[in-house]
């Protein structure tokens, strides 16, 4: 027998504390691991390494409400601006409506330029661009999208609206690759197609993404577009494309305080449930530590004997449960990822599972070391009566 | 007080006990329960402690057997001058030198019968392979070879108990401690541990101190040492 044959023999002797902190750990881990990847998630969309030279442009008064296509002659008469691209949120979905993925119209005749690296413009050919702005009724999709899908160049893609009452069958004209997952899941269609098919959508678009020579002109270029349109029927909000994410994500809440509070509560839940759980299994055995200790098993001895099983069976349950967050992160990259692109990339980070590990690394020790510190200084004499 | 009263033959003390008293308090109430004690064991002694209930046996027992702490006198036990140690040391003193036997057995319910009897060599600086000797040994002393992998529970109490006289033996030690051995053993199951205890003190020259308040337990020791209310009161070889 060695130390640790020791330690996993007293591991075992509760089947219910065993059970209840192992079971407890995993569920409370795999929540805060999911939870905190979502967050990981979240900031990513709020820094897209290739946001950092465009400006959303959009209405005032919410993403929802539209602005002129017109106003896109003044913006690209300012200096700074090198591309300006109308882009509007379709939302339509492809054959069943669990199978939803982004889909913008988008003014075909930018939107290369503007979003050069999520298209991987350098490694398309000229000709495969003309194919898809030749055809009106092309489009353009994510590798990771089309594969999923089964698509390829040529195809055929039936989409389904649910904003606007139109369903547009688009045929594949390119399939594009991008470095970031999440930017492979979309599909844009040319812009034409909503404007004719949704006559109220006519000369209108949901925002104008500008491309700039060089960000630092963003501040006044900013300040300078919505001065400009101040008190017009249509006032402008222009920001940072970080910052229009954000907004956008912001439409589901304050999400990050919401999951802050969600992974303390969970923390201090299973401190509690530990550290009773513990505490309830140290003193049951206050006669064996004194056998122990009678024995010659010094007080820190003991204690690091009983550290050891409590890090050791949080150690188990976390894990476990990062096991199960990491089997459970491809179910939410499949099922979310068509839902909201950015989800393509979730996983649960290395930085996220460290989190998790030390979190509960530091429960264990805690929970553990208030109750072992308590039985080992109890006189052997006063532990061996307890027998009865 | 007359010294020959307390006379256990002669040879070498291994026990040597100096005016040893133990108070507890209540609040500011001092409750003394041993009082100035003054005992010589010599090395190969079978002592069975005896007295009525709440005299004090166990006090001094684990007086001796450094489990706790004197509130006056001095004791001296293996050549230690216990005073001196402090815990960490006593902890390795008793490793060393005490085995113990609880009326309970207190065997380790997870382990089995082999690894209870390891658990005190996990401390010293035996290889795997000498420890499991060591442990074959003892085990085969008890005659519980063939139980070596049961565990607790699929033993009888006298084999618990022999159990864990294999355990109190394992390291060797000097003097044996053992607190009513017998107290939860049916009469067959304590002859045979009481024999037990008489063969490792008469063929392997162990020191025994049992608590007992069993006159048939107590005839097997060779001296019995009477308790009254926290002083000695008298010391009787047993004839045989
Ligand atoms: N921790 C303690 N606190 C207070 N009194 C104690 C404590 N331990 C023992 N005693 C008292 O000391 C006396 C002797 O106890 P003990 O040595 O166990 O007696 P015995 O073993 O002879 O029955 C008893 O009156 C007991 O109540
Ligand atoms: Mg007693």
């Amino acid at each position: 027998m060695r130390w640790l044959a020791l330690i996993w023999k007293s591991l075992l002797r509760s089947r219910r504390r065993t059970l209840l902190i192992v079971g407890s750990l995993v569920l409370s881990v795999f929540t805060v691991a999911v939870l905190q990847s979502l967050l990981t998630t979240l900031d990513s969309i709020t820094s897209n390494p290739n946001s950092g030279n465009r400006l959303a442009v959009r209405h005032k008064s919410g993403i929802t409400q539209m602005l002129p296509r017109s106003y896109e002659t003044f913006l690209r008469q300012q200096p700074e601006v090198e591309t300006v691209c109308s882009l509007q949120w379709f939302g339509g979905y492809y054959q069943d409506p669990r199978n939803f993925f982004a889909n913008f119209a988008s003014d075909e005749t930018t939107i290369f330029q503007t979003f050069r690296e999520e298209f991987g413009l350098a490694n398309l050919t000229e000709a495969q661009v003309k194919e898809y702005l030749r055809d009106g009724a092309g489009c353009i999709v994510g590798e990771s999208l089309a594969l999923k899908n089964g698509w390829k160049v040529g195809d055929v893609v039936p989409l389904t609206g649910t904003i606007f009452p139109i369903n547009p069958r688009l045929t594949i004209r390119l399939i594009f690759k991008s470095s970031r997952p999440s930017d492979e899941n979309v599909l844009h269609f040319h812009y034409k197609v909503l404007e004719e098919g949704v006559p109220r959508m006519k000369g209108l678009t949901g925002a104008f993404w500008v491309r700039v020579h060089r960000p630092e002109d963003i501040p006044r270029l900013i300040e300078r577009v919505d001065r400009h349109f101040a008190n017009s029927a249509y006032e402008t909000l222009t920001e940072t494309e970080s910052a229009f994410n954000l907004a956008f994500v912001k439409m589901l809440g304050n999400i990050s305080a919401i999951i802050q509070g969600i992974t303390i509560a969970v923390v201090l839940a299973i401190l509690i449930v530990t550290a009773n759980t513990m505490g309830t299994a140290i003193r049951e055995r206050g006669a064996e530590i004194a056998v122990f200790r009678a024995m010659g098993f010094s007080a820190s001895r003991v204690l690091s004997l009983l550290l050891a099983e409590g890090v050791l069976l949080v150690g188990l349950g976390a894990a476990l449960g990062l096991l199960l967050a990491q089997a459970a992160a491809g179910g939410v990259r499949s099922a979310m990822g068509a839902v909201m692109p950015f989800f393509a990339d979730f996983e649960i980070t290395s930085a996220t599972a460290l989190l998790c590990l030390a979190g509960a690394l530091a429960v264990g020790l805690l929970s553990t070391f208030i109750p072992a510190y308590a039985a080992t200084r109890r006189p052997i004499t006063e532990g061996l009566r307890s027998v009865g | 007080m007359n010294a020959n009263r307390f006379d256990l033959g002669g040879g070498e003390p291994i026990i040597t006990l100096r005016g040893i008293a133990k108070s507890y308090w209540r609040e500011a109430l001092e409750i003394p329960v041993l009082q100035g004690i003054d005992l010589e064991i010599p090395i190969g002694s079978y002592v069975a402690l005896m007295g009525p209930s709440g005299s004090g046996k166990t006090t001094l027992l684990n007086l001796v057997a450094g489990i706790d702490r004197p509130t006056g006198g001095t004791l001296e036990v293996c050549g230690h001058e216990l005073n001196d140690l402090d815990d960490d040391e006593l902890a390795a003193w008793r490793n060393a030198h005490v085995g113990f036997i609880f009326q309970n057995y207190n065997l380790v319910p997870v382990l089995t019968a082999f690894e209870n009897v390891e658990l005190p060599l996990l401390l010293t600086s035996l290889g795997r392979r000498a420890r499991r000797e060591r442990v074959a040994e003892a085990l085969a002393l008890v005659n519980l070879t063939d139980k070596q992998w049961n565990y607790p529970r699929q033993l009888s109490g006298g084999q618990e108990q022999r159990v864990a006289i294999a355990r109190a033996i394992v390291t060797d030690p000097d003097i044996l401690v053992a607190d009513e051995p017998t107290g939860a053993l049916d009469a067959k199951n304590a002859e045979e541990v009481l024999g037990l205890m008489g063969r490792l003190n008469a063929d392997m020259g162990k020191t025994i101190v049992m608590v007992t308040h069993d006159p048939k337990a107590a005839h097997h020791a060779r001296h019995q040492i009477h308790l009254e209310k926290g002083v000695l009161d008298r010391a009787v070889e047993v004839n045989r």
